[in-house]
């Protein structure tokens, strides 16, 4: 009767249940999907309170920022969505939207968790 | 296209677009790790270039532009161009566990991905860039360092990038 399991793969296959995982989405879809996921992962960023630049000096700063690691991150794991030809629905743009806010959690939350920044000057790597 | 100049010219392509990247951001500047310092002082001993020495060691301990060429037409060979965008992303996270910021990797995969897109309209291959880059790696690190590290470090005084 309420059936919570079946209907949340039921919703999450929604483009492949009924065969349809054969037929792509076209070229521009893929366009506009990662514009989206580009400048979702952006404001996201930028509404949790992610600085817009990292900090100086540019070139070797360890920060996260809105337009550093964001998209990257989140254009990578929408690539590793596309390739599985797992579009989910509207062709690729809810998808996109999901990616980017996760994305942008991930790097406001984890991302210092997971990639640690080395430690200063000569401390770490001692002959 | 013959695949002989095709493999000759996307080994040029290859070696302007890690060279440029990895110089413009900062490789012959200063040695990001401890290994990257000793190799490039070594090689200053050897009557090389500082500037030379320390991208020489850079690329050894970190994969900068010229492993995110060679991944990027990996990737693109297998995938397309969503595998040139995985690459950049597998290489930000091989970055950051290298004690790197990682600017110069992703930026260089994904101007290799741009750049065999748009070659791929005039008779490129994915293949090409493949073996383009490990001859352009070589003629960086394999053949011969001071010489490699003396050219370096003049195109690192041309952006204004020496250490």
């Amino acid at each position: 009767m309420f059936d919570l399991m079946c209907n949340a793969i039921f919703f999450a296959s929604y483009g492949n249940y009924f065969g349809l995982s054969n037929i792509t989405i076209g070229l521009f879809d893929v366009l506009l999907a990662y514009i989206v996921t580009i400048i979702v992962s952006i404001v996201v960023a930028l509404v949790l309170k992610l600085p817009l630049l990292p900090g100086k000096p540019y070139r070797y700063s360890f920060d996260v920022s809105a337009i550093y690691p964001t998209p990257i991150i989140a254009i990578g794991i929408f690539s590793i969505f596309l390739v599985l030809n797992y579009t989910f629905m509207y062709n690729g743009i809810v998808l996109a939207v999901i990616i980017g806010i996760l994305s942008a959690l991930f790097v406001k939350y984890l991302f210092d968790f997971v990639f640690p920044k080395p430690l200063d000057g000569d401390e770490g790597e001692d002959m | 296209m013959n695949e002989v100049i095709g493999i000759i010219i996307a080994a040029i392509l290859c070696w302007l677009n890690f060279v440029i990247v990895d110089t413009y951001f900062g490789l012959p500047e200063q040695p990001g790790v401890k290994g990257a310092r000793i190799i490039g002082e070594n090689v200053e001993k050897r009557g090389g270039d500082i500037a030379g020495g320390f991208f020489q060691g850079n690329i050894v301990c970190s994969p900068d532009a010229s492993a995110g060429t060679l991944m990027a037409s990996i990737g693109y060979l297998l995938l397309g161009i969503p595998g040139g965008i995985i690459a950049a992303f597998f290489v930000f996270i091989g970055n950051r566990l290298c004690a790197d910021p990682g600017y110069a990797g992703t930026v260089g995969s994904l101007t290799a991905t741009l750049i065999i897109f748009v070659c791929s309209f005039l008779g490129f291959t994915p293949e090409m860039f493949i073996v383009g880059m490990v001859i352009a790696i070589l003629t960086v690190q394999g053949i011969d360092h001071k010489r490699a590290s003396i050219v370096l470090g003049k195109i690192a005084e041309k952006f204004n990038r020496h250490a």
